[in-house]
Protein backbone atom coordinates (compact mmCIF):
# COMPACT_ATOMS: atom_id res chain seq x y z
CA UNK A 1 0.00 0.00 0.00
CA UNK A 2 2.46 2.61 -0.93
CA UNK A 3 1.57 6.29 -0.38
CA UNK A 4 -1.03 5.32 2.75
CA UNK A 5 0.56 7.39 5.69
CA UNK A 6 2.97 6.28 8.19
CA UNK A 7 1.56 5.42 11.87
CA UNK A 8 3.18 8.49 13.43
CA UNK A 9 4.46 6.62 16.41
CA UNK A 10 6.86 4.54 13.31
CA UNK A 11 7.18 7.60 11.37
CA UNK A 12 9.15 9.04 14.88
CA UNK A 13 11.54 6.55 15.29
CA UNK A 14 14.85 7.01 14.37
CA UNK A 15 16.97 6.11 17.71
CA UNK A 16 17.13 2.94 19.08
CA UNK A 17 16.56 2.19 22.75
CA UNK A 18 19.22 2.60 25.71
CA UNK A 19 18.91 -0.89 26.54
CA UNK A 20 20.83 -1.73 23.50
CA UNK A 21 23.80 -0.48 24.36
CA UNK A 22 23.76 -2.31 27.85
CA UNK A 23 23.21 -5.39 25.61
CA UNK A 24 26.15 -4.64 24.08
CA UNK A 25 28.34 -3.95 26.63
CA UNK A 26 27.36 -7.88 27.36
CA UNK A 27 27.93 -8.95 24.21
CA UNK A 28 31.42 -7.46 24.36
CA UNK A 29 31.85 -8.98 27.23
CA UNK A 30 32.04 -12.05 26.12
CA UNK A 31 34.24 -11.90 23.83
CA UNK A 32 36.84 -11.44 27.02
CA UNK A 33 39.97 -10.37 25.41
CA UNK A 34 38.42 -8.52 22.86
CA UNK A 35 36.99 -6.61 24.71
CA UNK A 36 38.07 -3.29 24.43
CA UNK A 37 37.86 -3.54 20.76
CA UNK A 38 34.55 -5.06 20.33
CA UNK A 39 32.90 -2.66 23.11
CA UNK A 40 34.17 0.66 20.74
CA UNK A 41 32.89 -0.64 17.90
CA UNK A 42 29.51 -1.83 19.49
CA UNK A 43 29.50 2.20 21.01
CA UNK A 44 30.20 3.49 17.92
CA UNK A 45 27.37 1.18 16.55
CA UNK A 46 24.97 2.14 18.95
CA UNK A 47 25.60 6.05 18.53
CA UNK A 48 25.29 6.22 15.05
CA UNK A 49 22.46 3.83 14.06
CA UNK A 50 19.64 5.98 12.76
CA UNK A 51 16.31 4.45 11.51
CA UNK A 52 13.89 6.21 9.33
CA UNK A 53 10.21 4.47 8.20
CA UNK A 54 8.63 6.46 5.69
CA UNK A 55 6.06 5.59 2.89
CA UNK A 56 8.00 3.34 0.37
CA UNK A 57 10.63 1.56 3.19
CA UNK A 58 12.86 1.20 5.78
CA UNK A 59 16.47 3.08 5.84
CA UNK A 60 18.86 2.17 8.75
CA UNK A 61 22.34 3.17 8.77
CA UNK A 62 25.40 3.07 11.27
CA UNK A 63 28.94 3.23 11.49
CA UNK A 64 31.57 5.98 10.95
CA UNK A 65 34.74 4.05 9.59
CA UNK A 66 33.08 1.70 8.29
CA UNK A 67 29.33 3.34 6.76
CA UNK A 68 26.76 1.10 6.28
CA UNK A 69 23.46 2.41 4.88
CA UNK A 70 20.59 0.04 3.91
CA UNK A 71 17.55 0.53 2.21
CA UNK A 72 14.75 -1.50 1.62
CA UNK A 73 11.12 -1.84 0.20
CA UNK A 74 8.01 -2.47 2.29
CA UNK A 75 6.60 -4.62 -0.69
CA UNK A 76 10.02 -6.08 -1.03
CA UNK A 77 9.77 -8.13 2.69
CA UNK A 78 9.72 -11.65 1.91
CA UNK A 79 9.64 -12.61 5.79
CA UNK A 80 10.15 -10.89 9.19
CA UNK A 81 11.40 -12.82 11.82
CA UNK A 82 11.42 -11.65 15.35
CA UNK A 83 14.28 -13.70 17.69
CA UNK A 84 14.90 -12.75 21.26
CA UNK A 85 17.35 -14.82 24.02
CA UNK A 86 16.68 -14.70 27.57
CA UNK A 87 18.93 -11.71 28.38
CA UNK A 88 17.49 -9.58 25.36
CA UNK A 89 13.84 -10.08 26.88
CA UNK A 90 15.03 -9.35 30.40
CA UNK A 91 16.10 -5.98 29.19
CA UNK A 92 12.86 -5.58 26.91
CA UNK A 93 14.47 -5.98 23.74
CA UNK A 94 13.77 -8.12 20.61
CA UNK A 95 15.75 -7.96 17.00
CA UNK A 96 13.06 -8.01 14.14
CA UNK A 97 15.30 -9.30 11.09
CA UNK A 98 13.41 -8.39 8.06
CA UNK A 99 14.08 -10.47 5.09
CA UNK A 100 14.04 -9.90 1.20
CA UNK A 101 14.98 -12.14 -1.87
CA UNK A 102 18.25 -11.10 -2.37
CA UNK A 103 21.41 -13.66 -1.57
CA UNK A 104 22.73 -12.93 1.18
CA UNK A 105 23.01 -16.08 3.64
CA UNK A 106 22.06 -13.70 6.58
CA UNK A 107 18.94 -11.57 7.12
CA UNK A 108 18.69 -8.78 4.75
CA UNK A 109 18.19 -6.05 7.95
CA UNK A 110 18.21 -6.38 11.68
CA UNK A 111 16.26 -3.69 13.16
CA UNK A 112 17.43 -4.20 17.06
CA UNK A 113 16.51 -2.24 20.15
CA UNK A 114 12.66 -0.67 18.60
CA UNK A 115 10.51 0.35 21.85
CA UNK A 116 7.58 -2.06 20.32
CA UNK A 117 8.96 -4.83 18.11
CA UNK A 118 5.41 -6.34 17.96
CA UNK A 119 3.51 -3.03 16.59
CA UNK A 120 6.51 -2.96 14.20
CA UNK A 121 6.07 -6.68 13.07
CA UNK A 122 2.26 -5.65 12.44
CA UNK A 123 3.01 -2.76 10.72
CA UNK A 124 5.89 -4.35 8.52
CA UNK A 125 2.95 -6.99 7.99
CA UNK A 126 0.75 -5.08 6.75
CA UNK A 127 2.66 -3.76 3.71
CA UNK A 128 4.11 -6.07 3.23
CA UNK A 129 3.34 -8.13 -0.14
CA UNK A 130 0.02 -10.09 0.38
CA UNK A 131 -0.36 -9.35 4.29
CA UNK A 132 -2.74 -6.20 3.58
CA UNK A 133 -5.38 -6.33 6.03
CA UNK A 134 -8.04 -5.85 3.57
CA UNK A 135 -10.47 -8.93 3.06
CA UNK A 136 -9.28 -10.93 0.44
CA UNK A 137 -11.83 -11.54 -2.38
CA UNK A 138 -12.46 -15.03 -1.45
CA UNK A 139 -12.37 -17.21 -5.26
CA UNK A 140 -16.20 -18.71 -5.17
CA UNK A 141 -18.07 -15.74 -2.81
CA UNK A 142 -20.75 -13.45 -3.75
CA UNK A 143 -20.42 -11.95 -7.21
CA UNK A 144 -18.13 -8.78 -7.40
CA UNK A 145 -19.85 -5.29 -7.13
CA UNK A 146 -18.15 -4.80 -10.78
CA UNK A 147 -19.60 -7.83 -11.93
CA UNK A 148 -23.47 -6.76 -10.55
CA UNK A 149 -23.54 -3.30 -12.02
CA UNK A 150 -22.57 -4.75 -15.53
CA UNK A 151 -25.14 -7.36 -15.03
CA UNK A 152 -27.97 -4.51 -14.50
CA UNK A 153 -26.21 -2.25 -17.15
CA UNK A 154 -26.91 -5.09 -19.74
CA UNK A 155 -30.47 -5.51 -18.26
CA UNK A 156 -30.75 -1.70 -19.13
CA UNK A 157 -29.74 -1.75 -22.45
CA UNK A 158 -32.00 -4.94 -22.91
CA UNK A 159 -34.89 -3.14 -21.38
CA UNK A 160 -34.13 -0.05 -24.41
CA UNK A 161 -33.76 -2.37 -27.01
CA UNK A 162 -37.00 -3.94 -25.99
CA UNK A 163 -38.92 -0.38 -26.33
CA UNK A 164 -37.30 0.44 -29.07
CA UNK A 165 -38.91 -3.04 -30.82
CA UNK A 166 -42.44 -2.22 -29.12
CA UNK A 167 -42.11 0.91 -31.06
CA UNK A 168 -41.37 -0.57 -34.51
CA UNK A 169 -44.33 -2.72 -34.29
CA UNK B 1 5.47 -29.71 40.93
CA UNK B 2 6.58 -30.02 37.67
CA UNK B 3 3.69 -27.41 36.28
CA UNK B 4 4.76 -25.04 39.00
CA UNK B 5 7.99 -25.10 38.18
CA UNK B 6 8.13 -24.48 34.65
CA UNK B 7 5.40 -21.76 35.04
CA UNK B 8 8.20 -20.21 37.49
CA UNK B 9 10.69 -20.77 35.07
CA UNK B 10 8.60 -19.37 31.83
CA UNK B 11 7.90 -16.23 34.34
CA UNK B 12 11.29 -15.45 35.08
CA UNK B 13 12.38 -16.31 31.37
CA UNK B 14 9.90 -13.22 30.23
CA UNK B 15 8.68 -15.68 27.92
CA UNK B 16 6.52 -13.92 25.12
CA UNK B 17 2.51 -14.81 24.99
CA UNK B 18 1.30 -17.13 22.77
CA UNK B 19 1.30 -15.90 19.28
CA UNK B 20 -1.76 -14.38 17.71
CA UNK B 21 -2.76 -14.29 14.36
CA UNK B 22 -2.25 -11.00 12.61
CA UNK B 23 -4.73 -8.37 12.22
CA UNK B 24 -7.64 -8.48 9.48
CA UNK B 25 -7.37 -12.75 9.25
CA UNK B 26 -10.47 -12.28 10.51
CA UNK B 27 -11.61 -16.16 12.05
CA UNK B 28 -9.50 -17.93 9.10
CA UNK B 29 -6.51 -18.83 11.46
CA UNK B 30 -6.06 -22.25 12.24
CA UNK B 31 -3.09 -23.22 14.88
CA UNK B 32 -1.33 -26.90 14.11
CA UNK B 33 0.76 -28.01 16.90
CA UNK B 34 3.34 -30.44 17.24
CA UNK B 35 2.21 -34.52 17.59
CA UNK B 36 2.31 -35.54 20.70
CA UNK B 37 4.70 -38.20 19.71
CA UNK B 38 6.87 -35.50 18.76
CA UNK B 39 7.94 -35.26 22.63
CA UNK B 40 8.55 -38.44 22.60
CA UNK B 41 10.78 -38.09 19.86
CA UNK B 42 12.41 -35.32 21.68
CA UNK B 43 12.68 -37.67 24.74
CA UNK B 44 14.01 -39.91 22.62
CA UNK B 45 16.94 -37.38 21.35
CA UNK B 46 17.90 -36.23 24.54
CA UNK B 47 18.77 -39.49 25.96
CA UNK B 48 20.24 -40.78 23.78
CA UNK B 49 22.57 -37.90 23.75
CA UNK B 50 22.61 -38.10 27.79
CA UNK B 51 23.42 -41.93 27.48
CA UNK B 52 26.32 -40.67 25.40
CA UNK B 53 27.45 -38.15 28.19
CA UNK B 54 27.36 -40.59 30.73
CA UNK B 55 29.79 -42.81 28.84
CA UNK B 56 32.30 -39.99 28.33
CA UNK B 57 31.29 -39.25 32.35
CA UNK B 58 32.11 -42.41 33.34
CA UNK B 59 35.68 -42.84 31.19
CA UNK B 60 36.81 -39.66 32.48
CA UNK B 61 36.09 -40.59 36.52
CA UNK B 62 37.63 -43.86 35.72
CA UNK B 63 40.86 -42.18 34.38
CA UNK B 64 40.92 -39.48 37.43
CA UNK B 65 40.39 -42.43 39.65
CA UNK B 66 43.10 -44.38 38.16
CA UNK B 67 45.66 -41.54 38.52
CA UNK B 68 45.13 -39.94 41.88
CA UNK B 69 46.47 -43.58 43.32
CA UNK B 70 49.25 -42.90 42.67
CA UNK B 71 49.33 -39.09 43.76
CA UNK B 72 50.16 -37.78 47.38
CA UNK B 73 46.79 -37.47 49.40
CA UNK B 74 45.75 -33.96 49.06
CA UNK B 75 45.60 -33.77 44.97
CA UNK B 76 43.36 -36.88 46.33
CA UNK B 77 41.02 -34.05 47.51
CA UNK B 78 40.98 -32.16 44.76
CA UNK B 79 40.05 -34.74 42.35
CA UNK B 80 37.57 -36.27 44.86
CA UNK B 81 36.07 -32.39 44.60
CA UNK B 82 36.22 -32.26 40.76
CA UNK B 83 34.32 -35.97 40.94
CA UNK B 84 31.53 -34.27 42.84
CA UNK B 85 31.56 -31.18 40.76
CA UNK B 86 31.21 -33.08 37.26
CA UNK B 87 28.48 -35.39 38.56
CA UNK B 88 26.58 -32.32 39.94
CA UNK B 89 26.85 -30.62 36.71
CA UNK B 90 25.44 -33.21 34.67
CA UNK B 91 22.61 -34.14 37.04
CA UNK B 92 21.68 -30.62 37.40
CA UNK B 93 21.74 -29.74 33.59
CA UNK B 94 20.30 -33.92 33.05
CA UNK B 95 17.02 -32.30 34.97
CA UNK B 96 17.03 -28.70 33.44
CA UNK B 97 17.38 -30.17 29.47
CA UNK B 98 14.52 -32.79 30.65
CA UNK B 99 12.59 -30.17 31.31
CA UNK B 100 13.89 -28.06 28.15
CA UNK B 101 12.26 -30.99 26.26
CA UNK B 102 8.66 -31.10 27.20
CA UNK B 103 8.50 -27.01 27.45
CA UNK B 104 9.78 -26.71 23.55
CA UNK B 105 6.80 -29.81 22.82
CA UNK B 106 4.36 -27.26 24.32
CA UNK B 107 5.99 -23.58 23.23
CA UNK B 108 5.02 -24.19 19.66
CA UNK B 109 2.84 -22.82 17.71
CA UNK B 110 2.09 -22.93 13.99
CA UNK B 111 -0.29 -20.17 12.95
CA UNK B 112 -1.72 -20.20 9.28
CA UNK B 113 -4.47 -17.81 8.16
CA UNK B 114 -5.97 -17.20 4.74
CA UNK B 115 -2.96 -14.49 3.51
CA UNK B 116 -0.33 -15.46 5.97
CA UNK B 117 1.72 -17.90 8.53
CA UNK B 118 3.05 -17.45 11.44
CA UNK B 119 5.33 -20.21 13.70
CA UNK B 120 7.12 -19.59 17.20
CA UNK B 121 9.14 -21.95 18.69
CA UNK B 122 12.21 -22.14 21.26
CA UNK B 123 12.08 -21.30 24.68
CA UNK B 124 15.89 -19.95 25.70
CA UNK B 125 15.55 -18.21 21.66
CA UNK B 126 12.66 -17.33 20.70
CA UNK B 127 11.82 -17.25 17.51
CA UNK B 128 8.89 -16.00 15.20
CA UNK B 129 9.07 -15.61 11.67
CA UNK B 130 5.73 -14.54 9.63
CA UNK B 131 5.35 -14.44 6.15
CA UNK B 132 2.56 -14.32 3.42
CA UNK B 133 1.55 -16.75 1.14
CA UNK B 134 2.24 -14.41 -1.41
CA UNK B 135 5.53 -15.13 -0.46
CA UNK B 136 5.81 -18.93 -0.36
CA UNK B 137 7.97 -20.50 -3.11
CA UNK B 138 7.50 -23.83 -2.56
CA UNK B 139 6.23 -26.27 0.21
CA UNK B 140 8.38 -29.70 1.27
CA UNK B 141 7.39 -32.59 3.57
CA UNK B 142 10.20 -34.78 5.03
CA UNK B 143 10.16 -37.34 7.75
CA UNK B 144 13.30 -39.88 8.22
CA UNK B 145 12.98 -43.68 9.46
CA UNK B 146 12.04 -42.73 13.05
CA UNK B 147 10.26 -40.36 12.65
CA UNK B 148 7.72 -42.57 10.07
CA UNK B 149 7.86 -44.72 12.39
CA UNK B 150 6.19 -42.26 15.07
CA UNK B 151 4.07 -40.87 12.79
CA UNK B 152 5.77 -37.58 12.64
CA UNK B 153 7.02 -35.16 9.54
CA UNK B 154 8.13 -31.70 9.01
CA UNK B 155 6.66 -29.61 6.87
CA UNK B 156 8.71 -27.11 5.66
CA UNK B 157 7.49 -23.49 3.66
CA UNK B 158 10.16 -22.08 1.87
CA UNK B 159 9.88 -18.57 0.66
CA UNK B 160 12.64 -16.83 -1.96
CA UNK B 161 16.27 -15.95 -1.13
CA UNK B 162 19.33 -17.60 -1.02
CA UNK B 163 19.59 -19.08 2.34
CA UNK B 164 22.87 -20.16 4.06
CA UNK B 165 21.18 -24.04 4.00
CA UNK B 166 22.14 -24.22 7.48
CA UNK B 167 19.73 -26.87 7.86
CA UNK B 168 17.07 -25.60 11.10
CA UNK B 169 18.88 -22.10 11.20
CA UNK B 170 18.39 -21.76 6.94
CA UNK B 171 16.76 -18.26 7.40
CA UNK B 172 14.12 -18.12 4.81
CA UNK B 173 12.32 -21.49 6.08
CA UNK B 174 9.27 -22.01 8.04
CA UNK B 175 9.21 -25.17 9.49
CA UNK B 176 6.18 -27.21 10.44
CA UNK B 177 7.89 -29.04 13.12
CA UNK B 178 6.99 -32.78 14.07
CA UNK B 179 3.57 -32.56 12.94
CA UNK B 180 1.24 -35.78 13.11
CA UNK B 181 -0.62 -34.31 10.19
CA UNK B 182 1.27 -33.31 7.67
CA UNK B 183 -0.75 -34.23 4.67
CA UNK B 184 -3.43 -31.81 5.99
CA UNK B 185 -0.79 -29.08 6.62
CA UNK B 186 0.51 -29.24 3.02
CA UNK B 187 -3.17 -29.34 1.64
CA UNK B 188 -4.37 -26.63 3.68
CA UNK B 189 -1.10 -24.16 2.42
CA UNK B 190 -1.47 -25.16 -1.18
CA UNK B 191 -5.15 -24.38 -0.92
CA UNK B 192 -4.39 -21.13 0.26
CA UNK B 193 -1.73 -20.85 -2.26
CA UNK B 194 -3.80 -21.04 -5.16
CA UNK B 195 -4.78 -17.63 -5.28
CA UNK B 196 -1.43 -16.46 -5.94
CA UNK B 197 -0.38 -18.79 -8.57
CA UNK B 198 -0.17 -16.47 -11.59
CA UNK B 199 1.80 -14.07 -9.12
CA UNK B 200 5.45 -13.83 -8.80
CA UNK B 201 8.21 -12.15 -6.67
CA UNK B 202 7.83 -8.54 -6.96
CA UNK B 203 4.98 -8.32 -8.72
CA UNK B 204 1.32 -6.23 -8.21
CA UNK B 205 -0.33 -7.72 -5.57
CA UNK B 206 -3.96 -8.76 -4.51
CA UNK B 207 -4.57 -5.68 -2.84
CA UNK B 208 -3.76 -3.10 -6.19
CA UNK B 209 -6.03 -4.82 -7.76
CA UNK B 210 -8.74 -4.60 -5.68
CA UNK B 211 -8.17 -0.67 -5.77
CA UNK B 212 -8.04 -1.52 -9.89
CA UNK B 213 -11.51 -2.82 -9.51
CA UNK B 214 -12.48 0.03 -7.09
CA UNK B 215 -12.09 2.83 -10.11
CA UNK B 216 -13.31 -0.06 -12.85
CA UNK B 217 -16.55 0.08 -10.69
CA UNK B 218 -17.17 3.72 -10.46
CA UNK B 219 -16.53 4.14 -13.95
CA UNK B 220 -19.31 1.27 -14.72
CA UNK B 221 -22.01 3.33 -12.34
CA UNK B 222 -21.57 5.71 -14.17
CA UNK B 223 -22.63 3.97 -17.91
CA UNK B 224 -25.35 2.48 -15.78
CA UNK B 225 -26.44 5.89 -14.95
CA UNK B 226 -26.13 6.96 -18.46
CA UNK B 227 -28.16 3.90 -19.89
CA UNK B 228 -30.74 4.33 -17.35
CA UNK B 229 -31.03 7.83 -18.56
CA UNK B 230 -31.29 6.54 -22.09
CA UNK B 231 -34.30 4.66 -21.20
CA UNK B 232 -36.17 6.73 -19.25
CA UNK B 233 -36.10 9.30 -22.53
CA UNK B 234 -36.77 6.69 -24.70
CA UNK B 235 -39.84 5.97 -23.21
CA UNK B 236 -41.38 9.05 -22.83
CA UNK B 237 -41.07 9.65 -25.76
Amino acid sequence: MPGYPIPPEIARLERPREQLLTWYFLKALATVFAFPVTMLLFYFRYHTMRYKFDEDGIHMSWGILMRHEIMLNYSRIQDIQLHSNVIERWLGLTRIEVQTAAGTSDSEMTLEGLPNPEAMRDFLYSRMRGGHTAAPAPANAAPEPLQAVLLEIAFELRSIREVLEARKT
Amino acid sequence: MIHWLQKNILHLMKMPAEPQPPDGSGGSARVFRSGRNYYRWRLALWFSANVGVVILLAAVLFGLARTIKAGPPWSRLIAEALMALLVTAFLVSGVFTFLQQSMNYELRWYVVTDRCLRIRSGILNVHEITTTFANIQEVRLSSGPLQKLLGLADVEVHSAGGGSGKGSSDSHVARFEGVDNAGEIRDFILVRLRQYRDSGLGEKDHSRLLAFSVESQAAAQAVLTEARALRAAFAQR
